[in-house]
């Protein structure tokens, strides 16, 4: 055969390994409530979380790289598996988590809408419907895949945040992280423990394994093509583990070097002070509407879809709302709620971003059970279950989690989150 | 024995199992029908004995009585833990919750529940449901719901399918009903392409091989190519190799060029030589030139013969052809010297020449023109088909209209598939 052809085959795995749904799905996860979380913690705690990155950062690889795997050799979405071999009940309720979780993700996006129009001095009651109308568009339209190149490559604005922190490194050699920081530490700092449970739910978000598993298995990719699926997920985490650790790093070495707190979206973009000087409000929110739009025009889409599957409802932009009137009122209804909540007085913006991320949190545990048994169930799976390695760092970390959470839980109960 | 009129899957599967002497047996487990009947009836009852992971099947004669306090087992009733022989389904684990075929409605739909129906002593499977009313039974809320429904006066059906509409590709042996059968022949290729797009990439593999061969290859052509590569990428080389053969030579290429190299080849060694040749050929131009758009099913004759004998040849060799409206007058040496079309052939006497009937001055590609180039020919001289000749002026193949606009005109504008995730 000429070469011309088999390099059709070829630049698709090439491509695949750069673009591909992990790529995407880790890009996409450095969205509102993301951004906000990682200044939050880098600003108001200093690098006291840094080292938790490390172990967060495998167990994102382990949890993606099953998902991964789920979709390519089953060809179906994690919705479809949980459905056919746990039946309706369980399917329904953790549909309904699903759909609340993902409810307040889209919320958190729209709040990062609101918060970068307002610093480029646009109200949010201008703003945010303009934005839901957009999402609507660009998706039910299906120009959604230009778009998402469009998005991508603004990506590149997370550039200023290595940038930034380095010049104020520079500037300041005292405020470097030290290896110490990399050892593994607890704080009894008020707050402390809920900010890990939000840092590894924004960074390993329950809808990522569904959307990934989807896009995967609609991608037409088969177990034959575990090596580019793993070598995409692995990409894909390496990137957006540098862009979390920048961002902590940088809003360590700005706000929290020089005794500032973040309280507002406002003092988040102070990181950037060091690059952008005065600009660095509008160069933060740049990037933050920018992650926003690209995790908005997805979230409520990827939702629906997952929900609709689950729940064997026709489903996918191309069917009219006749054929599919579930998945557009879900579809609808995230949007339309999601924007809609942060449009009454007062909303409370930066709260709102984080505590969507907590929980994914306390969603995530769940989640892995239920990819756990899939992965390890040999009429499911065949010759591709888990290896003892993967069943240990998943199982340890939903056990790690789950402990976190419930700490969370009691120290609500007790009224210690005053915070 | 004595049966209920109807009866739900969900609602059997709570039931006790008890013995004559009232002994608890175990729960019901799943229900097996033999789906070979000419209906679909229930063979089995499967139990599930308290503490054990491991079911006991009994056949259905073994069952005295069936209501809401339990199911009753004839004395002397003995379980085996062995399969029936026959290929059977168990209900609960081929079809509830699972992604089905219904080929009334051209969809795929996920079972939400079973509907059984006694008729005459036999109980056979008799619907699918389909519907919020089946979810909602599932909960445990049908009767609230209805209870609401009542109260304000508003309709709430079921929306069932009819078992013989039911075709369930990945059931273990892929059992298909003749009925079955008989509906996805009825279906067009274009919308059992859409189904299958649908499915899962091994489901979709499981339905092409339940259609009939040359069903399923026009259904491929018809596919999109990331979910068709994925499902023959779950076929077995033989059954792949059949279909690809049974394909349009020009879509079967394309289907090669984005497979593996090395499947490729496998799947081509195990065709006949002569279509293995004529792929391998198409194989070695690019995609998106002349040669890699064009088919080489065309019609020729040869110079100096009359009009009947070109219409017998055509008879004779080229009864199978798709495009026949245009008949190429070749030399020997497969020179393209002319055209005529089927009305000349038809409108002429039969004693004139092929040779005075025919348009001298072809408008034709090389083999190396690219898609766009084609698509502006054959809009501009209002062809169906255009004839694709190599440098030396030998015809090659032609390249249809419809394949030369589906290569101008991107596929998200003509399928208005904007998709959930980028393809």
């Amino acid at each position: 055969m000429r070469l011309l052809r088999r390099m059709g085959r070829w630049r698709f795995i090439a491509a695949l390994a750069i673009f591909g749904p992990g790529f995407i799905t880790a890009n996409v996860d450095n969205d509102a409530g993301g951004i906000a979380t990682y200044s939050l913690a880098g600003g108001n705690f200093g690098y006291a979380h840094l080292w938790a990155l490390i172990p967060i950062g495998i167990l994102l690889y382990v949890i993606q790289e099953m998902s991964g795997r789920l979709g390519a050799v089953t060809g179906k979405g994690l919705a479809d598996l949980i459905r056919e071999r746990f039946g309706l009940r369980l399917t329904f309720w953790l549909m309904i988590g699903l759909l609340f979780t993902n409810l307040a993700n889209t919320m958190g996006e729209f709040a990062g809408i609101a918060s970068a129009s307002e610093i480029f001095g646009i109200s949010r009651y201008i703003a945010l419907p303009i934005a839901a109308a957009l999402v609507w568009f660009i998706v039910t339209r299906g120009t959604y895949s230009t778009v998402e190149k469009v998005f991508l490559v603004a990506c590149i604005v997370y550039v200023a945040y290595p940038v930034s922190g380095t010049m104020a490194l520079l500037a300041n050699p005292d405020s470097a992280p030290t290896w110490g920081n990399l050892v593994p530490r607890w704080s009894s700092q008020p707050g402390y423990a809920m900010m890990l449970v939000g840092i590894v739910g924004t960074t390993i978000a329950p809808w990522m394994q569904f959307y990934q598993q989807a896009a995967v298995a609609d991608k037409g990719l088969t177990a034959q093509d575990k090596r580019a699926v793993r070598a995409d997920v692995l990409v894909g985490c390496i990137g957006a583990l540098i862009v979390v650790f920048a961002i902590v790093v940088t809003c360590a070495a700005t706000i929290h070097h020089e005794g500032l707190r973040v309280k507002s979206v406002g003092d988040a973009a102070q990181a950037l002070f060091p690059l952008a000087g005065a600009n660095c409000a509008r160069l933060f929110a740049l990037g933050l509407l920018n992650a926003s739009l690209f995790a908005a025009s997805i979230l409520p889409l990827a939702t629906a879809y997952q929900v609709a599957e689950g729940m064997g409802w026709e489903r996918g932009v191309d069917r009219t709302f006749r054929e599919a009137p579930e998945f557009y009122t879900t579809y609808g209804a995230l949007i339309a709620i999601g924007a809609g909540l942060l449009l009454i007085p007062g909303a409370p913006l930066l709260a709102i971003m984080y505590l969507s991320q907590v929980l994914n949190g306390v969603l995530l545990p769940v989640v892995l059970v239920f990819m756990l048994l899939l992965i390890n169930n040999r009429a499911v799976m065949g010759e591709h279950t888990n290896s003892r390695i993967g069943n240990v760092v998943a199982g340890l970390s939903a056990v790690a989690v789950s402990c976190l959470v419930v700490f969370l839980a009691v120290s609500a109960l007790r009224g210690e989150l005053g915070s | 024995m004595v049966f209920w009129g109807e009866a739900y899957l969900s609602a059997l599967l709570r039931y006790g199992v008890f013995d004559t002497s009232e002994r608890y047996v175990g729960r019901l487990d799943d229900i097996v029908v033999d789906p070979q009947a000419r209906f679909p009836e229930v063979t089995h009852i499967a139990v599930r004995p308290k503490g054990s992971r491991e079911t006991v099947l009994y056949p259905w004669s073994a069952v005295r009585s069936a209501s809401q306090e339990g199911i009753r087992l004839q004395p002397n009733a003995s379980g085996s833990s062995a399969e029936p022989a026959e290929q059977v389904i168990h209900l609960r684990r081929d079809l509830m919750d699972r992604q089905i075929v219904d080929t009334s409605g051209k969809r795929v739909v996920r079972v939400h529940d079973l509907k059984l129906g006694g008729v005459g002593g036999k109980v056979l499977l008799t619907h699918a449901d389909i519907g919020w009313r089946g979810v909602l039974r599932r909960m445990g809320w049908e009767h609230f719901a209805l209870g609401m429904c009542r109260t304000f006066r508003v309709k709430f059906g079921e929306r069932l399918i009819a078992w013989e509409h039911l075709h369930a590709p990945q059931t273990e042996d892929r059992l298909i009903a003749d009925q079955t059968r008989e509906a996805l022949r009825r279906i067009h290729p274009a919308d059992l392409a859409d189904i299958a797009e649908e499915l899962s990439a091994p489901d979709r593999a499981a339905f092409l091989e339940g259609l009939d061969e040359d069903i399923a290859a026009d259904a491929m052509q018809e596919m999109d190519p990331v979910a068709l590569v994925a499902a023959v990428n779950e076929l077995d080389d033989e059954h792949a190799s059949e279909l690809i053969d049974e394909m349009d030579p020009d879509a079967g290429a394309d289907l090669l060029a984005d497979l593996s190299e090395e499947r490729a080849n496998k799947l081509l060694e195990l065709m006949e030589p002569k279509e293995a040749q004529e792929l391998r050929h198409l194989l070695t131009y690019a995609e998106d030139s002349a040669g890699g758009l064009m088919t080489c099913d065309h019609v020729t004759v040869p110079r100096g013969i009359t009009v009947q004998a070109a219409v017998s040849h055509i008879r004779e060799r080229f009864s199978e052809v798709e495009t026949v409206y245009y008949v190429y007058v070749v030399d020997d040496d497969d020179l393209l010297c002319g055209v005529l079309t089927l009305r000349d052939l038809i409108v002429a006497g039969p004693d004139g020449l092929v040779d005075d009937l025919m348009a001298a001055n072809v408008v034709s590609a090389t083999t190396d023109m690219g898609q766009v180039d084609i698509a502006r020919l054959i809009a501009r001289y209002n062809l169906l088909a255009l004839p694709v000749v190599d440098a030396g002026g030998h015809l090659r193949g032609i390249v249809t209209a419809d394949d030369a606009i589906d290569a101008v005109i991107p596929t998200s504008v003509k399928k208005r598939i904007p998709k959930v995730f980028a393809r």
